[in-house]
């Protein structure tokens, strides 16, 4: 039975009046206590998590410890910790929000050996609070009260260790009880973990960090920011419509100056503002830092800002650039932050002399962030000598209103600057990237495949799946090479003469049980990433390359959609889900395949299922293959003209292109015009995805995940209708068919990369593709833009993305609805799913950036290492396709770079061309016009360079300390770069990117020759890549998709 | 995002309660001497007081007098000590007007009123201690006065309010809870029968979730009645002894 008690406590109000306030507090006789050695399990109830059997005793942090050190007390090696619940209200009433979340996530984990005893509830552990005792203290004492009723509970056979940062507690209760030692951190640290080296140097910062703050407070000179207003006021102005409240976003190449705050949800209707809102300056950014949701007070109309439309570059912060910023926009300042998103930051610690100039106060030094747009952070630490050589990675403790700069503390070292893996691990952590490998406890729950222990397939799931080995020709239709299938198609002639299509994807949710280690493991990393020379698998290789992966020839559990088309017309009539069991006949590659359908049977040879067979059964069942293929091709263009005639648009087809050319790592693999089976097997894709979406929707309309593509914004197409006008073109943007047709005729014969370019920016005004849960969005918005489909899903490649994962388990669960039986798939709820989505949202975006980034890095490092003799390499042909006041952006399109080039530096000098086109840099003015730019020299001579002018610019590396290094162009010739070697480009321009990864993935190694064995394992990441480069096309394709639909604004260099 | 957490991640909520339990429910019967029924419930530290007088004749104009029943007349009020701030409540105000005419609702539907035409039933309810839950409090101290009064009634009326946080549906909300701001559903419930006297919610909620939290809010009423059914059958007992068969 439940015991009730009072609490009285007194609260003071708003008016200064004392209120007292009285709340029950119901105590029980037995709460969980997650031990495995609990005698009575029954009674305490012990579900879900369970400490380990293992440690050698338990920990339990005091409030304090829990407050200041969870960031130690998440080390996993730390095991057996024992949160009380009086720790954690502590940290939900004192610390906010955010580090209880933290505290929460923790607990959920079950990679963590963490637990939380609820003692306030548990009859024996809870004191009341007695008259005269201090907050601090009563929490302490209860704690401890509770330590000791563990001690007992667990029948005194494990020792408890409970760590304070209270010097009297450990006097008072050190030596009190028998078996609960009572110790401080640091000493508990030492004794227990002398060899966690990670979490001592963590927990001395944070010491640290901690001292300095605390001595400022005294100090607390004069105010450097206002104070930001407290939470109702912001609430009720945000309703009242006087504050808006946004996403801070910091211009990159304007980090000092300009930041924009993204309008969120209704204010934006409301005010009836249409553009975002400048905050000029970091006095009125008010220590918000990007990425922090804000709430910003309008500034009154006479003290708008304009944005800078020059060019710039992030050191030279002078703002003398004298030209006048073009017509003001809305401009405000942050009144109060609503959510900070502070992550894990990289910076790089100042050299020698710098931290000398700093001078004053050598324990605080300023360190500088890899992304431009975080302010510079204050580090107390004294080791900051030894680390000016590496990537470093701190958090942000606060920012007092008192302090220009934010204070942080250090947290582990990632590497040495400019070390490949050093600048690969910056990479990863930027974009909160973690990719520890599988752990034991994660693999050893997977089956196993060894020649001595084949896997088979089970007879239970024989029975209950539908058997497709004997009665379906399956193949698989990949790029050279690949490993990981994760789709096969069949298709068929039915008894009544109707046609079966089948798409077959591989069944790993049979693999991969919900809430299980693996699951929650691929759950997190959302996707497999994909950086230019590696890849970091969402699930380990056993399943991603052998036993989900339909290879040829053998066994494999699927999950298949099989529609019955009708004979003549192809129209679908009815469709099938279901898992079932196939054996992929063919493992074919593309190029094969389009041979094959072309007639030219040349290409047998290379197919090993034909190379055993005599001649007889291979002409039949080669016949039997090829009828398949052409089928597929018939019905694959009847689908497609069906979603063009729709209002569908070619718009992806296209886009694919221009993508290939701009992330040239894929360069090599697709030829410019792709074969038709390409978009075969694509559209079978489509279909199949479109289908599944339909079905999950229908079965569960609040629950189901879809991917949506929301029309883009008009305004955003401006500077491309602009650009078309310069060539004389007319872009018509109203609609998604109407956008794809007038980007077809927008075709300059003489200059291909004019509609590369027009299209590319088409592809830029665009918003993300994203996934969503169905019951949080009208219907109406469930619409995919760029494939002009009602519902559209991601189902075909569960072995590399999550949300395919979770689109399985809705379609069985779906499947059993049908059959009416018992939904066995625990489903996400609304709310789960939605957070869900924004994970994996969140994940996609950080798995293309780092994509992105680590493409750059392999750029720069390929021209970074080219000598003088090498110089007519970096010597290219581009097009200008943008003009701002002191200089263009140029596309080069051999290397797939956009970049800023100056026609004005940094002494005010212009550029200007001499009669042999040669540049040089001499005094003048420049002047801007609609399209194009003419710089005048005080000679009178003057240079002017319109859009889509050719130039030849020179390629540099400008190598940064505390950044990546970036790429410089400068304009040499006004005229196009002639090829001395007519024949180099084309043929470098197709395997450039691949040979770019390898030179420098070579050039490491032997710079790292010494040491052999790391050599080595370098090459096996090169054979790797070289499987990675083998995914199926179609998986490219719809990668290349979502980079064609990811807003590449900032790529554009201003 | 600011707030309290109202049910942890363990599943208790801010008073140590799992989502379904009650809070502590202690009531007495016949209280006072004087009037024809009285009842004192304690739903934790919520504390109404009940008093009724009748059936007797229509008091004031004849003319409301019913030719078939008789008429059923609550007044709801509280006590200014009853909330954390000291205020003074006028008789007559609209939220004491508003509970009176539930409760009035609620004891129609379960009195017999067929049984007394012509005649009045008065039912006066005071708070005591107002710490979430009034109307639920008021109906189960009434249905106790209006049995200790002996008046004919269909069955117990038992009532008991629900909420809904984070997809769990919560019963008997304290204060803390309501003042959190999520959709409150209050029921009275006839429970032999589970037949509804009186339903009432002022907050959006989603359609898919109603369901579940009238059930939870049922599940209490049932628990409700049971606790009400042990103290009349105690305060009978001892009324019988007393009179010493």
């Amino acid at each position: 039975m439940l015991q009730k008690r009072e609490k009285v406590l007194l609260l003071r109000t708003f008016q200064g009046r004392t209120l007292r306030i009285v709340r029950e507090h119901y105590l029980r006789p037995s709460v969980p206590c997650h031990s495995p050695l609990c005698p009575q399990p029954a009674a305490c109830r012990n579900d879900g998590k369970l400490l380990s059997a293992e440690v050698t005793h338990y920990v339990i942090p005091d409030w304090k410890v829990v407050q200041d050190y969870l960031e130690i007390l998440e080390f996993p090696e730390l095991q057996g910790v024992i949160f009380m619940q009086t720790a954690c209200q502590a940290v939900q009433h004192q610390r906010g929000w955010r580090q209880y979340n933290k505290l929460r996530n923790l607990l959920r984990d079950a990679r963590h050996d963490c637990v939380l005893f609820a003692n306030e509830f548990q009859q024996h552990c809870y004191v009341p609070r007695e008259k005269g005792e201090s907050m601090e203290k009563w929490q302490t004492r209860s704690i401890y009260n509770a330590a000791v009723w563990y001690y007992h509970h667990c029948l005194d056979r494990m020792p408890i260790v409970m760590v304070t940062e209270d010097e009297e507690a450990v006097q008072q209760y050190g030596s009190e009880t028998e078996g609960v030692f009572v110790i401080s951190f640091k000493n508990y640290l030492d004794n227990f973990w002398p060899d966690l080296k990670a979490a001592h140097e963590l927990c001395d910062s944070i010491l640290q960090s901690r001292r300095e703050r605390e001595s400022e407070n005294q100090e607390s000179h004069g105010k450097e920011y206002p104070e930001h207003l407290p939470l109702e006021v912001l609430e009720a102005g945000i309703k009242s419509g006087r504050y808006i409240q946004g996403t801070l976003n910091v211009n990159k190449h304007r980090a000092q100056i300009e930041a924009f705050v993204r309008l969120q949800g209704a204010s934006s209707k409301d005010s009836g503002l249409v553009s975002d809102i400048l905050i000029h300056g970091m006095k009125a950014r008010n220590r918000s830092i990007h990425g922090d949701v804000v709430v910003v007070e309008l500034l009154p109309k006479n003290e708008w800002k304009g944005r800078t439309a020059a060019l710039c570059e992030n050191e030279s912060e002078d703002k003398a650039l004298g030209d006048a910023p073009s017509e003001p926009m809305p401009t405000g300042r942050v009144v109060g932050i609503l959510q900070k998103n502070w992550r894990d930051y990289v910076v790089t610690f100042p050299s020698k002399e710098e931290i000398q100039c700093q001078g004053r106060n050598a324990q605080k030094v300023l360190a500088t962030p890899w992304d431009y747009r975080i302010p510079k952070i204050r580090i107390s630490t004294q080791q900051a000598e030894a680390l000016q050589d590496f990537r470093v990675v701190v958090r942000i403790d606060s920012w007092e209103s008192t302090s220009v700069y934010p204070n942080g503390h250090f947290v582990r070292v990632l590497g040495r600057i400019g070390d490949l893996e050093g600048e690969i691990a910056t990479i990863l952590v930027e974009n909160s990237i973690s990719v520890i490998p599988f752990s034991e406890a994660q693999m050893c729950k997977m089956p196993v495949n060894t020649p001595e222990n084949p896997w088979k397939v089970s007879p239970q799931e024989e029975q209950v799946r539908k058997d497709l080995r004997s009665t379906h020709l399956v193949f698989s239709i990949d790029p050279k090479g690949c490993e990981d299938v994760d789709d096969a198609l069949s298709v068929r002639t039915l008894n009544n003469g109707n046609l079966e299509l089948g798409v077959h994807i591989a069944d790993v949710t049979h693999f991969v049980a919900p809430n299980s280690y693996i699951d929650i493991e691929a759950r997190t990393r959302a996707t497999t990433y994909y950086l230019a020379d590696r890849r970091y698998d969402m699930l380990p290789s056993i399943l991603s390359a052998d036993l989900c992966s339909l290879l040829g020839g053998v066994d494999r559990y699927a999950v298949s959609v099989m529609w019955e088309l009708d004979k003549s017309s192809y129209e679908i009539q009815k469709v099938w889900y279901g898992r079932t069991i196939i054996r992929s006949a063919y493992k074919l590659c593309y190029e094969a395949a389009q041979e094959l359908l072309e007639g030219n049977f040349s290409v047998v040879d290379d197919i090993p299922e034909f190379k055993d067979m005599d001649l007889e059964s291979r002409q039949a069942k080669l016949e039997e293959l090829v009828w398949a293929l052409g089928k597929l091709t018939d019905i694959a263009r009847h689908v497609r003209a069906k979603r063009d005639c729709c209002g569908a648009l070619e718009l992806e087809g296209v886009e694919v292109r221009i993508q290939l050319d701009e992330k040239k790592n894929i360069h090599d693999l697709i030829p410019k015009q792709p074969l038709e089976v390409h978009e075969t097997v694509a559209e079978c894709m489509i279909l199949a995805n479109h289908w599944v979406a339909k079905k999950i929707w229908e079965s569960f309309p609040h629950q189901a995940l879809l991917r949506q593509h929301p029309p883009p914004h008009q305004e955003f197409f401006s500077e491309l209708r602009e650009c078309a006008k310069a060539k004389g073109f007319f872009i018509d943007t109203r609609s998604n068919k109407t956008l794809a047709d007038s980007l077809d005729k927008a075709n300059d014969p003489n200059d291909p990369v004019v509609n590369r370019l027009l299209r590319s920016m088409a592809t830029q005004a665009m918003s993300n593709a994203l996934y969503f849960s169905t019951g949080s969005c009208a219907e109406e918005e469930f619409h995919h833009y760029g494939l002009a489909l009602d519902k559209y899903t991601h189902f075909t490649s569960p072995i590399r993305r999550y949300s395919d994962i979770v689109v399985h388990r809705l379609l069985m669960a779906a499947i059993s609805k049908d059959k009416e039986m018992e939904i066995t798939e625990n489903l996400f709820s609304n709310k789960d799913l939605e957070e869900l989505c924004r994970h994996i949202n969140n994940r996609n975006r950080a798995a293309q950036h780092s994509q992105k980034q680590s493409t750059e890095l392999f750029q720069c490092t390929y021209f970074k290492d080219k000598g003088p003799e090498m110089e007519e390499r970096c010597i290219a042909d581009g097009v200008i396709y943008s003009i701002r006041t002191n200089g263009v952006l140029v596309f080069i399109p051999r290397f797939g770079i956009k970049g800023a080039a100056y026609l004005k530096n940094k002494d005010g000098l212009v550029i200007s061309c001499g009669p042999d086109s040669r540049s040089e840099w001499k005094p003048g003015s420049l002047h801007r016009f609609q399209n194009k730019i003419t710089s005048t020299t005080t000679g009178g001579e003057s240079t002017t360079l319109q859009l889509f002018d050719h130039v030849t610019v020179r390629i540099s590396v400008q190598a940064l300390r505390c950044h990546s290094d970036t790429i410089r162009l400068e304009i040499i010739s006004n005229k196009p770069y002639v090829t001395p070697n007519t024949e180099r480009p084309q043929q470098s321009s197709i395997v450039l990117k691949s040979e770019l990864v390898k030179e420098v993935t070579r050039s490491v190694e032997e710079a790292q020759l010494a040491q052999e064995v790391r050599a080595k394992a370098l090459q096996e990441e090169c054979e790797e890549y070289c499987q990675t480069k083998g995914r199926s096309l179609y998986t490219l394709l719809e990668e290349i998709r979502d980079l064609a639909l990811l807003d590449v604004s900032d790529s554009c260099g201003a | 995002m600011a707030g309290l957490e109202l049910l942890s991640d363990q599943g208790y909520r801010i008073d140590g309660r799992r989502a379904g339990e009650l809070r502590k429910i202690q009531a007495r019967m016949g209280v006072f001497a004087q009037a024809d029924g009285s009842a004192y419930i304690e739903q934790g530290n919520t504390k109404a007081l009940a008093v009724v007088y009748g059936p007797h004749e229509i008091r004031g104009s004849r003319s409301r007098a019913l030719p078939d029943r008789a008429l059923v007349n609550c007044q709801y009020s509280s006590a200014t000590f009853s909330t954390g701030e000291r205020k003074r409540r006028p008789h007559g105000d609209r939220k004491s007007c508003e509970m009176g005419l539930q409760l009035r609702q609620t004891f129609e539907a379960a009195i017999l009123t067929q049984l007394h035409p012509r005649s009045q039933i008065d039912i006066y309810v005071q708070v005591l201690q107002a710490d979430g839950g009034t109307y639920a409090a008021c109906v189960n101290a009434a249905t106790l006065a209006v049995m200790d009064a002996g008046i004919p009634m269909r069955d117990f009326v038992c009532a008991c309010s629900a909420g809904f946080v984070d997809g769990t549906a919560l019963a008997d909300l304290s204060h803390v809870e309501e003042a959190a701001g999520g959709p409150q559903l209050a029921l009275a419930l006839l429970p032999a029968s589970g037949q509804i006297a009186l339903l009432e919610m002022d907050a959006r909620l989603h359609e898919d979730h109603l369901e579940q939290v009238l059930e939870a809010a049922a599940q209490a009423a049932r628990d409700v009645h049971t606790l009400l059914d042990r103290v009349v059958r105690q305060h009978v007992r001892e009324a019988s002894i007393l009179l010493g068969d």
